[in-house]
């Protein structure tokens, strides 16, 4: 029996170590980028690409980027596991779930490419 | 689910914002906008929340408040610091 096809390391303990380790990234990442925001009240333009531009915070946002991407894979797998199931939505919970993690991955596969494009073209 | 959604919006206004002076001057009108203003406020809400129970998360694998008071105390203090930074949020968009 299939047990774990679509987890993204199709380990569930390797799953709930990279969540951790993904969670941590980010939240280090949202505590300076808003944390600059909060200091720099009325930021200008050269203030904020100045900032973004850097080659220290280019990596910490390629970085958040694809921590991002994982988090999130597993977050929103772990959403359509518990919710799009027999139990809810009967034969068609499979189908169901595989069109969800279609959406899903197409979006985090923009936002990936975007984001990467947008950070290293500064 | 609105964080997934918001991924999009928000990269959408940083790509703006770091597009040059002008799409710079538009993003921040756009975050000026009532309409933007919110969906900036809902974010940094949701993101908060999340931010508060991913830290109880990391607590609970320490084992630390992993009792029956220990949860109810840890649920009560992730509400309370969402709100407090959902407010804090508020505050400093408008």
């Amino acid at each position: 029996m299939v047990k774990s096809a679509t987890s993204l390391t199709r380990s569930g303990l390797s799953d709930f170590l990279l969540q951790r380790v993904t969670a941590i990234v980010l939240g280090l990442y949202t505590v300076c980028v808003v944390g600059f925001l909060v200091v720099t009240p009325g930021v200008s333009y050269e203030q904020w690409l100045a900032y973004q531009g850097s080659g220290a915070m280019r990596l910490f946002s390629t970085l958040a980027v694809l921590a991002t991407a994982g988090h999130a894979w597993v977050g929103m797998w772990t959403i359509g596991t518990d919710y799009i199931r027999g139990h809810y939505f009967g034969r068609q919970a499979t189908l169901a779930r595989g069109l969800y993690q279609l959406v899903c991955a197409g979006v985090l596969f923009i936002f990936v490419g975007w984001a990467l494009e947008l950070f290293w073209r500064l | 689910m609105i964080l997934f959604g918001g991924l999009l919006f928000a990269l959408y206004a940083l790509d703006l914002s770091l597009s040059g002076p002008e799409g710079f001057a538009e993003a921040k009108a756009l975050l000026a906008a009532p309409l933007g203003k919110f969906i900036a406020w809902a974010l940094l809400t949701g993101l908060g929340y999340h931010f508060a129970a991913g830290l109880k998360h990391l607590f609970l694998d320490w084992d630390i408040g992993d009792t029956l008071a220990g949860a109810q105390l840890g649920a009560r203090l992730v509400i309370v610091t969402a709100v407090v930074l959902s407010a804090l949020a508020g505050a400093w968009l408008w």
